[in-house]
């Protein structure tokens, strides 16, 4: 009796904060404030899996492009996954259908990350690090980008996905279409590929 | 377990993938698998870093996509929408079908024509002759107690 209670006066509780549901429902309404709760909840991530397929230049507009999107088609979302997971996907889909536009307009250049590298290292985080141990890492984030660069495709997006958006292995299983067990598969290749290339941190 | 851990396994606690209770347990009490765990991990953390230092102002963008979303949404999910439509267009096409197919189909094929062996003319006239004639046989017989059918209808209809 004392849990079931603790259990309602829990769940009356009017602080807690409303959760992706609640606010998907009202923003279906036309609420522009729970979306904005939404934006704010979710942006970061959105921006970190674009980052991830169009490069820094482009993570922005192609965030912003996601997150209306979503906005617009909030009467698709039918509760089947998590919100986050449906707004990944959209995200996903639209840096893809960009990437595809620009390469027929003959407009990308195949490696992204190229056009960053020289003014990103700049604003790496020094922490207290001496001058040559900063020189260091810079060269080994440097070094891993680079060998990141170059794992396969698959592998490449799967370890992004898991590490920089900081994605659950079954959520990205749901997001690309893949088995879980394909998603660990893949991961553990990336990984171990990476480590065996970057010597120092085996 | 008293061995370190293998590259594999290695790798596996890095990527965060699940490791058996033996090398899970060897890891929680060995520094130096600890160690070569974290500093792939470190490294990893340190690109992630690099990029959360491109991060945009998140306040600016939430703005900025506040003042991109339409003024208003429909009520109704747009799923159901879709579908309402496709249905109302699938009515459409079978509406406009059977007309085309009721405007140019030629005459019914129930019953074929039959072509008339005597002329209408014919079977009228053998009608008025029938009808002209009252003393038909057939009526006697029905009801053979009414010797006289005229005395019967004055009878009975009075």
């Amino acid at each position: 009796m004392v849990m079931l209670q603790a259990a309602v006066m829990d769940f009356s509780r009017s602080d807690a904060p409303p959760d992706d549901d609640a606010l998907v429902l009202r923003a279906r309404n036309g609420d522009r404030d729970a979306f904005g709760e939404l934006v704010n909840r979710h942006q970061r991530r959105v921006w970190m899996v674009c980052r991830q397929y169009v490069g820094v230049d482009e993570a922005d507009a192609a965030a912003q492009d996601s997150l209306v999107k979503a906005f617009t088609r909030i009467g698709d979302f039918d509760r089947r996954a998590a919100f986050s997971t449906w707004l990944t996907r959209i995200a996903i889909n639209t840096c893809l259908d960009g990437l595809r536009k620009q390469r027929r307009e003959g407009v990308i250049a195949d490696n992204c990350e190229d056009q960053e590298r020289a003014g990103v290292l700049a604003q790496v985080p020094d922490g207290q690090a001496g001058p040559e141990t900063r020189f260091q890492q810079r060269q080994a984030v440097d070094n891993l980008r680079d060998r990141e660069q170059e794992l396969p495709p698959k592998q490449r997006e799967i370890f992004r996905l898991r590490f920089y958006a900081e994605m659950e292995l079954e959520e990205i299983a749901q997001i690309l279409d893949i088995h879980v067990g394909t998603v660990k598969t893949q991961l553990h290749r990336a990984v171990h590929r990476l480590r065996g290339e970057l010597g120092a941190y085996r | 377990m008293n061995t370190h851990l293998d590259e594999h396994q290695i790798t596996a606690a890095v990527a965060g993938l699940e490791l058996e209770p033996e090398a899970e347990e060897h890891l929680v009490s060995c520094l130096s698998c600890r160690q070569r765990v974290a500093a792939f991990k470190d490294l990893i953390d340190a690109r992630g870093e690099q990029m959360a230092a491109e991060m945009p102002d998140w306040d600016r963008q939430q703005a900025e996509i506040l003042l991109q979303l339409p003024k208003s949404l429909t009520g109704r999910p747009a799923k159901t929408r879709r579908w309402t439509r496709a249905l109302f267009a699938a009515a459409a096409a079978v509406l406009v079908a059977v007309g085309l197919e009721f405007m140019w189909s030629p005459a019914p094929m129930g019953e074929p024509v039959v072509e008339l062996e005597v002329p209408i003319e014919q079977i009228l006239a053998e009608v008025d002759a029938a009808l002209a004639d009252d003393s038909l046989p057939g009526f006697e017989s029905i009801d053979p107690g009414v010797d006289d059918p005229k005395s019967y209808f004055e009878n009975g209809a009075s």
